[in-house]
């Protein structure tokens, strides 16, 4: 274990932590304003592939970037409409989605498999900063979607807690019907709520390939949409605290793959469980503690609203 | 402009939910005709050879009842659960940890006599789905935490499991360094029935002969069902949630952890990391097109295997896999879109469902 | 028979809803209704439960959309299609069911649906503040929400309201959840905001507070409007009651008078909390005797649902004890309950009575599914004739009987629920509302059984707000408002009116404690 090794876990925690939060994020949105998605690895295998193919084609890497968040946010759109316009059951629709986005990312990217990427997101120099010792490659030489990720957190946290529609929103979650009564479209919130998620998803997926993995396969996301759902209820649906597990998360990643460096003969497969054993955790002492507190979660979350229902 | 409006029907359309399926295979077919138009296929070619391959004769029945087999399981694991209104979610984890425990039982009894194998290494795939599925359970009975997540979670902690048993202490000696399981003994085998059709047929059929009945004409059916209802009226009528509540999450696991048990033993020849192969998350599906219900599942899974198996099919003919998939979640998205309009209809401004005339007393 | 004063000219009303009709599956909740507001007034809308009011303030509020009809602001035709429709409009509505978000902070909820792109938290607060002084509200901003009690939360409903410039306020049964006090405190606030201008429709069904609150009074009864834009000032009250309650019915026989035997139910000062956390109702003490029916009389939504489900076991105690067969039963399960003779028939009859999504006779069954089993199977013999037997005796017109049990018409349904609790021969029988929705045969099918088994021995509690039903089947009469038992009468002495008073709660009845 040596020094460069060490910083090479964190630079990869802050990485992979950037990828999930991005996912995180947008799930966060959609169920704060009461709407599961559980498409979200749909979302991001669409996202990563639709980034990847307009690199190819464009030699943009910004304009795949865009590229990836309107499909993203097209696919959830789906979910959108039948979850929220039709008032399907939330949690089919979703998985539904997840078999639609792998399929239909395997089906776009087929002729793209091993090619070389077209565009890249290099990492970002920020000049002397980026020279300095340990925070300089941790901090100041990541991909730019990872300060993109920063950005949106507090973005997302802002508009939620001082803006209108970030008051809408949460209200469309807790209680649509008081939503409605006070004259806003809580349709309209959630289909947004539902897009804005994949676009985020997208992007997280654009993350992959066009910065962490810059090429496209089938099974590109590997599982990393469901952390991004358990992520949302880990950090008990507030930006800040899926921050820091996208972190904690992302540093079980890391360090998954390079254990062997630091001598530990721990299985990586072994850590690579953490995230979900971490979550189940959490949630049973999050139980037992608060028996009688209400719950974190959105109150109206996974129910359908139709208004004359009596 | 007009506006629209959902409106609960007075009663659901008649032939329901089976109408609702064909409808969606119709519209799934329809848009699924306008992707291969698109992409340069022959949509009657296709369309043709999907069924021959799937439904065309004796060897085609064969694989597509095989697929049909862990689809019907894992979909009865998810409805048994349904109908008291509890989401099974960890149907693939469930399903690898049924195939970790019978190549286990596999490897300590690789001489034992063939029947005497199987049955054991069914067993031990059903102890190993249920055991998955007790911390779920009783996090849902005593603290009332979502089972969806829970369950969720350790789909991903099996799966991570298989991987790390197949790259680490089973890993195969002979296998040239390939990170692969050993093959089972030659004994650990379903026997066939007919062409390639392995008697995971028969033991399906019968899981979930027994499991509709248990739900239709048993006692601990009929709590079930009446807590799957309405709580309130199960508290009324003196039945035990919380106990309920268990039973039948750890017995949905259960019979997940059979269908990982039959797939290794029938089709497979070796655990694998893929051998849950998407079949969990199918079996939602699958539950919720057959309402919950364990008689319609036999149904809906022999139509999911078919698609399925067509789907793999037409890829000799240029056609890629991801179509397939793509052709079954449209089927899906259909099917649910359906089941909605036949229960609510669409009104526009000014429409009234019915034109009053005199006031009920 | 109505009263309504033609108006000189329509633009002079603030609101003018006519012929409005609007059906739910299998009601009919408005049939026709007409309703004149003038502007700068208070106006009462009375009505018992279930005749229509709540549903045609949610049409005007742009909740629902009416099937037919008309509505009209100072003249000008308006279509809503929504609540946002309505409030642009400047109608405002405080629901019985408050629609506030228990996690935000009372200024969260004041603004919501109204506040501006980027919220400057003090800055609303304080100017949140300013209103609530304005009217004599007294709030605090920053509170988050689920510490208020019920009375603060509605001060925060009419904030809301207020906050929206509304200039037609609708609050749908203010008082229930409000003390005297507060309900004075209320009546000064509706005042000051009438004489800033605004029109206010005020639903309710307790008259003595209507009447020192409100100037005009339109009644609703069954869908239909009985009188409209009555003046509060010169209308006596007991006119009033009878145009909700209706008109006196023409005598029906009396059943033979009652020999009563021993205590078999005996309530203690029992006391039970409310889904919002209130007592629902408090110290409620009385015994039925053997071969007795004793009726409680009132308005829904004062207790007696509470009351129903804590002697069945359903709801716990938290005061009292509950006393059945000479065995204290306060604490028992539902089921022991049943087991020791008692038969219940909730007014929820499809939520807890009956399992919406399953077939006819797995209903029947319900009680007694534990005895047709052979092993682990319920016989589907047994079962199938228990079903029949009920089905016949207890004259249930059925289709399939496998089929689904929501195909059943309401009076069906209601007779084959009646017919499963009194199949067993209970001792003492609970029945809230039991003849509520039914046809004229339904009725007089139910209250037949329920007679039989009174007959028989059996001690019958029977809850409904059908007055000339009580008056008729009971030995014994309680009245209930706000949880407390009001006052005993001899059904065959006393008058319609009488009682009826009781039970809206005239300004004769003890003052809550």
């Amino acid at each position: 274990m040596n020094e460069a090794s060490l910083i090479g876990l964190f630079v990869a925690t802050v990485s992979f932590g950037a990828l999930l939060y991005l996912a995180a994020l947008g799930e966060l949105l959609t169920e704060k304003a009461g709407v599961l998605n559980l498409g979200v690895e749909g979302m991001m295998a669409i996202g990563a592939v639709t980034a990847f193919i307009a690199g190819v084609e464009f030699e943009n890497p910004w304009a795949a970037l865009v590229v990836a968040m309107i499909s993203g946010a097209a696919l959830a759109s789906v979910h959108g409409f039948f979850t929220v316009a039709l008032g399907a059951e939330q949690v089919v629709s979703g998985l539904s989605l997840t078999i639609l986005g792998v399929g239909l990312a395997a089906y776009l990217g087929k002729d793209y498999v091993g090619l070389p990427p077209g565009a890249k997101l290099e990492p970002v120099q920020w000049g002397g900063l980026s020279d300095l010792p340990w925070v300089g490659p941790i901090f100041f030489s990541q991909a730019p979607l990872v300060y993109l990720a920063l950005v949106m957190g507090v973005a997302v946290s802002l508009v939620l807690s001082n803006t209108r529609l970030g008051l809408a929103l949460r209200a469309a979650g807790e209680s649509a019907s008081s939503t409605d009564s006070a004259g806003h479209s809580v349709l309209g919130l959630r289909l947004f709520a539902v897009a804005a998620g994949g676009a985020l998803a997208g992007a997280s997926g654009a993350y992959l390939t066009l910065s962490l993995t810059p090429q496209w396969a089938e099974g590109l996301t590997a599982g990393r949409g469901w952390i991004a759902v358990a992520l949302v209820i880990f950090g008990a649906w507030r930006p800040g605290r899926v921050a820091w597990g996208a972190l904690l998360f992302g540093g079980t990643l890391a360090l998954k793959t390079r254990l062997q460096t630091f001598g530990v003969d721990f299985s990586p497969i072994i850590l690579s469980m953490l995230p979900y054993l971490l979550t189940l955790a959490i949630l049973l002492a999050i139980s037992v503690r608060s028996r009688k507190r209400p719950s974190p979660a959105p109150t109206g979350l996974g129910l359908a609203y139709r208004r004359e229902e009596r | 402009m007009k506006h629209p409006r959902l409106h609960l029907r007075e009663a659901p359309l008649p032939g329901g939910q089976p109408l609702a399926f064909a409808i969606g295979l119709t519209v799934a077919l329809f848009v699924g005709t306008l992707l291969l138009l698109g992409a340069g296929h022959d949509p009657v070619r296709i369309y043709s050879r999907m069924f021959e391959a799937s439904l065309g004769g004796p060897d085609a029945w064969a694989v597509t009842l095989n697929r049909a087999v862990p689809l019907g399981l894992a979909g009865l694991a998810v409805a048994v659960a349904g109908s008291m209104g509890l989401w099974n979610i960890g149907a693939e984890g469930q399903i690898m940890a049924g195939a970790i425990a019978a190549s286990w039982v596999a490897r300590i009894g690789g001489d034992w006599p063939g029947l005497v194998l199987i049955v054991a290494m069914l067993l031990a795939a059903l102890g190993g789905g249920g055991l998955l599925a007790v911390g779920p359970a009783i996090a849902r009975a005593r603290l009332g935490v979502n089972e969806i997540i829970t369950t969720l979670m350790l789909n991903e902690v099996a799966i991570r499991l298989a991987q790390w048993l197949i790259h680490g202490p089973w890993k195969d000696p002979g296998a040239h360094n390939f990170p692969l399981a050993p093959m089972l003994p030659d004994q650990a085998h379903l026997p066939t029935l007919f062409s390639r059709a392995h008697c995971g047929l028969l033991i399906a059929a019968a899981v979930i002969g027994i499991s509709s009945l248990a739900v239709r004409y048993t006692a601990w059916g009929y709590e079930l069902r009446i807590a799957g209802s309405s709580e309130a009226t199960a508290r009324y009528s003196g039945i035990s949630l919380s106990r309920k509540i268990l039973t039948v999450l750890v017995i949905s696991g259960g019979i997940a952890g059979l269908a990982g048990g039959v797939e290794l033993t029938g089709t497979a020849d070796r655990l694998t990391e893929s051998i849950s192969n998407g079949f969990g998350f199918a079996g939602i599906i699958v539950a919720a097109l057959a309402l919950m219900r364990p008689s319609g599942v036999a149904v809906v899974a022999l139509l999911f295997g078919a698609v399925q198996i067509g789907g793999q099919s037409i890829q000799t003919l240029g056609v890629s896999s991801s179509v397939s998939t793509i052709l079954q979640a449209f089927v899906l998205f259909g099917a649910i879109g359906a089941g909605v309009f036949s229960r609510y209809r669409i009104l526009l401004d000014g429409e009234a469902p019915v034109v009053p005339e005199e006031v009920n007393q | 028979m109505t009263q309504t004063p033609s108006p000189a000219d329509e633009s002079q009303l603030a609101v003018q809803l006519s012929e409005v009709w609007k059906t739910f599956p299998g009601v009919v909740a408005n049939a026709g209704v007409e309703l004149n507001v003038r502007p700068r007034t208070i106006h009462a809308l009375l009505g018992e439960n279930g005749a229509g009011k709540s549903t045609l303030m949610n049409i005007l509020a742009g909740v629902y959309r009416p099937d037919r009809g008309e509505l009209k602001l100072h003249g000008r035709a308006h279509q809503f299609r929504n609540p946002a429709d309505a409030l642009s409009a400047g109608i405002g509505m405080v629901h019985q069911e408050f629609r506030l978000i228990p996690s935000f902070s009372v200024a969260e909820n004041v603004v919501l649906g109204s506040a501006p792109s980027v919220i400057k938290t003090r800055q609303i607060e304080a100017e949140v503040a300013a209103m609530a002084d304005k009217f004599g509200l007294r709030v605090d901003p920053a509170q988050p929400l689920w510490q208020l009690s019920m009375g603060e939360r509605q001060k925060v409903e009419i904030l809301k309201v207020l906050w929206r410039d509304a200039q037609v306020l609708i609050l749908d049964e203010p008082t229930t959840v409000l003390t005297p006090d507060e309900v004075d405190e209320l009546g000064e606030i509706l005042r000051r905001m009438a004489d800033d201008g605004r029109c206010i429709i005020f639903i309710s069904h307790k008259l003595h507070e209507v009447s020192g609150i409100c100037d005009e009074a339109t009644v609703l009864r069954q869908g239909k409007t009985v009188a409209s834009s009555l003046d509060m000032a010169t209308t006596d009250s007991t006119e009033l009651a009878r145009l909700m309650v209706g008109a006196s019915p023409t005598t029906s026989d009396r059943p033979a008078a009652a020999t009563p035997g021993v205590p078999l139910l005996e309530l203690k000062e029992l006391s039970a909390r409310g889904d919002r956390g209130i007592d629902a109702f408090s110290d409620v003490s009385f015994q039925i005797n053997s071969g007795e029916i004793v009726g409680i009389a009132g308005v829904a939504g004062n207790g007696q649902r509470e009351l129903a489900d804590v002697i069945a076991g359903l709801r716990p105690a938290t005061r009292g004890s509950l006393i059945m067969n000479d065995a204290d039963m306060t604490t028992a399960s539902p089921r022991q309950r049943f087991l020791s003779g008692l038969g219940y028939i909730p007014e929820d009859r499809l939520g807890v009575g009956l399992a919406p999504r399953l077939s006819i006779t797995d209903n029947a069954i319900l009680r007694v599914y534990r005895q047709q089993r052979r092993g682990p199977f319920i016989v589907a013999e047994k079962a199938l004739s228990y079903c029949k037997g009920i089905i016949e005796r207890f004259g249930v017109r059925s289709g399939d009987i496998d089929g689904p049990i929501a195909a059943l018409s309401g009076g069906n349904l209601q007779r084959l629920l009646v017919g499963r609790e009194l199949d067993s021969q209970p001792s003492v029988v609970v029945a809230a509302q039991p003849t509520r929705g039914l046809d004229v045969q339904g009725v007089k099918a139910i209250q037949d059984l329920l007679l039989e088994r009174r007959n028989a021995g059996a001690a019958v509690l029977m809850i409904s707000e059908d007055l000339d039903e009580l008056l008729t089947l009971t030995d014994r009469l309680l009245v209930m408002e706000g949880g407390i038992i009001r006052g005993e009468f001899d059904p065959r002495t006393a008058s319609r009116q009488e009682v009826g008073l009781a039970m809206l709660a005239d300004a004769t009845a003890v003052s809550r404690p």
